[in-house]
C-alpha cells in the first residue's frame, strides 16, 4: 500500500489497468465465471465491512451474516409488490436498495449499545445471538421473508435500465444478460465501498479505531470516546453487510434463509484473516479467495483427486473448500500474520522502508508555541 | 477553522490542579489513602515514592482511567473524578504511559495525528467521502504535527512505523503525542524509565524545553531522583498509598520519613533505584 505522492502516477496507471480489465471481463467470460465474480464482489463489500470492525477496531463479530440477511430481505420486502401471502411495499428498486442498507444500519444501531460496551471476543459471543435470532426470523416471519422457500428477488432497475435478462441487449456482439449487466453494478458498488472505507481508515476515525484495537486505555486518554466509536463502527460495518446482502440477493435472484447462518459469518472471518486484517485490499483479496475456491473446486471436481461430484457421497467441493481454507487460516495465522496482502508486500521491495531508514532523525530545535496555532 | 483549532480557554495560564483526600480501594487493598497535593499553574510537580507507593494509581485517577473511591480532583472549575477519560482529555489534560502505549503498526505521523483527535472534527462520513473540510483539517493539523515532531527530534522518522523504532525514541513519540493534544496539564509517567544516560539527559532537556516554551503545568512521576531534583519545583512523596512528605526538592530530600521510605538512599543526589 503506497500513499506516497510520488507513487500516485503509478497508482493511477495501475487502477486504470485494473478498471479496464474489470470492464472487459463480461465480454470474454461465460456466465459461470461472471456469477462467481459477482459473488466475490458481494463478499468483498461484506468483508470490507467486517474488516473495519474486526480488523481495524479489534471487535470480533460473529453476526455479520445477520446483517447480510437484513440487507437482502429488506431489499426484497421494499421492492416486491405485495402478493398472495407475501407482504411488500413495491417501492422503486434503487430506493429499496438504499432503504435496505439503511435498515441493516438501523439493525446494527439497535445492537450498538451492546457493541459499544463489549470488547473483542466478548462482542463475538454476544453477536452469536444475532445469528440465531436471524435464522428464527427468516424461517418464521413468513409474510415478509417467505419462510423456508425464501422469496424471489425483483431485479434492479436504474433509470429505466433493468438488470435482468429481458429486454434483450447486445453490446459488441455479446448478449448482455442479467449477469453481464449486474457485473458493472457490482463493480461500481465495490469501488465506492472500497474508496469510502479507505477514506475512513486513513483519516481521523481510522486512527482512533486502530488505537482502540492496540491500546484501549490510551485511546480514551487521548480523547477518543471509545464506546461511541465502537458503536459507530458496528453500525458502519452492518451497513456494509447490508449492501453485500443486496448485491447477493440481486445475483442469486432468490433469498435462501439457511444461507445466512453461522457458516457464512465464519466465512467472512476467514476472508479477513486470510486476506489481511485491518485493510481494504486485504478484505478484497480474502473475499476473492474464499468465494472463488469452492467454485473452482466444483468446476474441476472431476479432474481433482479426493473431490467427488456434489451429491455422490464423497467429499463435496464445498466441503473440500472449507477444509482447504481452514488449513489456509492455520497456515496464515502461524506464518503470515499480515495475510496474503502482507505476503504480497513482503515479496515486493518496499520503497517506503528504504526512505525511512535512510533519513534518520536530524535534531531540530524549533520550539512550538501555542500562538502558532491557526 | 480557528475555532476548532483553538479549544476554549487555551489562552492564558493553565488552571490549578488540586487533588484533595483521594482514596482508591481495590477490593480491600487501599492503593491510595486520602492523598492530596496541588500543582500550581506552570510549575513542574513531581510525585515520587518506592515501587507500589501508588504513583501510577494516582495518574490513573487523574486521567479518568480509575474511579476514586473518595475525594476530589479539581482542574480549574472541572471536577475530574466524575469524568470519563475522553472528557478529561477534552479539558487539555494529556498523559504518557509508563509502558509504551502506541500503535506499533501505525507510522509516527499517524500516532501523533491521534493526539490531534480532540482538536479535530472529521467523522466517518467526512473522512469516508474525503470532504474538503476533512482534507483541510488534516493538512492544517499535519503541519502542526510536523512542527511538534521537529521540536521533539522526530522530524526524519514521521513515516516509520512506531514498532520499528528503538525504545528511547518510542518514549519520545509518546511525549510528542501528548504534546500534539496542546495540553494545559501534562502528566508524565516515568518518562526516562529504562533509558540510558544520554537518552535520559535528552529527555530531561526536552521536558525543560516544553515547560519554557509552552508554559504548561507538568506533573511527573519518576524514579530517577537526579532528574526529579533538577526539574521539579515541588515534590510529593508517597509511600504505601499515603503522602509522607511534600515541598521543595531540597527540603524533601532531607526529610527523615523520606529517607526511611527509600531505605538508606540518604543523599538525594544518588539514584534511588528500586
Amino acid at each position: 500500500m503506497s500513499d506516497k505522492p510520488g507513487g500516485s502516477v503509478r497508482i493511477l496507471l495501475r487502477s486504470a489497468v485494473l478498471v479496464a480489465a474489470a470492464v472487459a471481463v463480461p465480454f470474454y467470460l461465460e456466465g459461470f465465471w461472471l456469477q462467481a465474480g459477482l459473488f466475490a464482489m458481494s463478499a468483498a463489500v461484506g468483508a470490507i465491512g467486517i474488516n473495519l470492525l474486526t480488523g481495524a477496531t479489534g471487535q470480533l463479530s460473529m453476526g455479520h451474516a445477520f446483517f447480510l440477511a437484513a440487507g437482502a430481505y429488506s431489499y426484497v420486502y421494499f421492492a416486491s409488490d405485495p402478493g398472495p401471502g407475501l407482504a411488500g411495499l413495491g417501492l422503486p428498486t434503487p430506493v429499496a436498495a438504499v432503504l435496505a442498507v439503511l435498515t441493516a444500519g438501523v439493525a446494527g444501531g439497535v445492537f450498538s449499545p451492546i457493541a459499544g460496551r463489549l470488547k473483542g471476543a466478548y462482542l463475538g459471543i454476544a453477536t452469536l445471538a444475532l445469528i440465531f435470532l436471524g435464522q428464527h426470523l427468516l424461517f418464521n416471519a413468513g409474510p415478509v421473508t417467505g419462510g423456508y422457500n425464501g422469496r424471489p428477488v425483483p431485479p434492479m432497475e436504474l433509470f429505466g435500465f433493468a438488470f435482468a435478462d429481458s429486454p434483450a441487449l447486445v453490446v459488441a456482439q455479446v448478449p448482455f444478460g442479467a449477469l453481464e449487466r449486474l457485473w458493472f453494478l457490482g463493480l461500481a458498488a465495490l469501488v465506492c465501498a472500497a474508496l469510502f472505507a479507505r477514506g475512513v481508515l486513513t483519516g481521523r476515525p481510522g486512527r482512533a479505531m486502530n488505537t482502540i484495537r492496540d491500546h484501549e486505555i490510551a485511546a480514551g486518554v487521548m480523547g477518543v470516546p471509545v464506546a461511541r466509536y465502537r458503536a459507530g463502527v458496528f453500525v458502519l460495518s452492518s451497513m456494509y453487510g447490508g449492501l453485500a446482502g443486496v448485491l447477493l440477493a440481486l445475483v442469486f435472484q432468490r433469498t435462501v434463509p439457511e444461507y445466512f447462518g453461522i457458516l457464512l459469518s465464519l466465512d467472512y472471518l476467514a476472508m479477513i484473516v486470510i486476506g489481511g486484517l485491518g485493510s481494504v485490499a486485504g478484505a478484497v483479496i480474502g473475499a476473492v479467495f474464499i468465494s472463488l475456491l469452492p467454485q473452482l473446486l466444483t468446476r474441476y471436481s472431476d479432474a481433482l483427486p479426493l473431490v467427488a461430484e456434489p451429491g455422490s457421497g464423497g467429499v463435496s467441493p464445498a466441503e473440500a473448500a472449507r477444509i482447504l481454507y481452514g488449513a489456509a487460516v492455520v497456515v496464515i495465522v502461524l506464518f503470515l500474520p499480515g495475510g496474503l496482502l502482507g505476503l504480497a508486500g513482503r515479496l515486493r521491495p518496499s520503497p517506503n522502508r528504504r526512505i525511512a531508514s535512510a533519513s534518520t532523525a536530524e535534531k531540530a530545535s524549533l520550539r512550538p508555541s501555542p500562538e502558532t496555532r491557526n | 477553522m480557528s475555532d476548532t483549532y483553538q479549544p476554549d480557554g487555551m489562552a492564558g495560564s493553565p488552571p490549578r490542579l488540586e487533588v484533595r483526600d483521594v482514596t482508591v480501594r481495590f477490593a480491600g487493598l487501599t492503593a491510595l489513602d486520602a492523598i492530596g497535593f496541588t500543582v500550581e499553574p506552570g510549575s513542574v510537580h513531581a510525585v515520587i515514592g518506592p515501587n507500589g507507593a501508588g504513583k501510577s494509581t494516582c495518574f490513573n485517577v487523574l486521567s479518568g482511567v480509575y474511579r476514586a473511591t473518595a475525594g476530589s480532583v479539581r482542574f480549574g472549575e472541572a471536577e475530574l473524578t466524575a469524568l470519563a477519560p475522553h472528557r478529561i482529555a477534552a479539558l487539555g489534560v494529556a498523559r504518557t504511559f509508563q509502558n509504551i502505549a502506541l500503535s506499533p503498526r501505525l507510522s509516527v505521523r499517524d500516532n501523533l495525528m491521534l493526539g490531534r483527535h480532540r482538536l479535530t472534527r472529521a467523522g466517518f462520513v467526512a473522512a469516508g467521502l474525503r470532504l474538503p473540510s476533512a482534507r483541510r483539517e488534516a493538512r492544517l493539523h499535519g503541519e502542526r504535527v510536523n512542527e511538534i515532531a521537529a521540536f521533539v527530534g522526530l522530524a526524519g522518522r514521521l513515516a516509520t512505523p512506531v514498532g520499528l523504532l528503538p525504545y528511547g525514541v518510542q518514549k519520545r513519540v509518546e511525549l510528542a503525542r501528548a504534546l500534539c493534544m496542546e495540553p494545559r496539564l501534562l502528566l508524565l509517567d516515568e518518562p526516562v524509565a529504562g533509558m540510558n544516560g544520554g537518552e535520559r539527559r535528552e529527555m530531561a532537556e526536552l521536558v525543560v524545553a516544553v515547560r519554557e516554551s509552552l508554559g504548561i503545568s507538568i506533573l511527573l512521576v519518576e524514579h530517577d531522583m537526579g532528574m526529579v531534583m533538577r526539574l521539579a519545583d515541588t515534590v510529593t512523596v508517597l509511600d504505601f498509598g499515603r503522602r509522607i512528605a511534600g515541598g521543595p526538592p531540597a527540603e524533601v530530600q532531607d526529610d527523615p520519613e523520606v529517607i526511611r521510605a527509600y531505605l538508606g538512599a540518604a543523599s538525594g543526589s544518588g539514584e534511588a533505584a528500586p
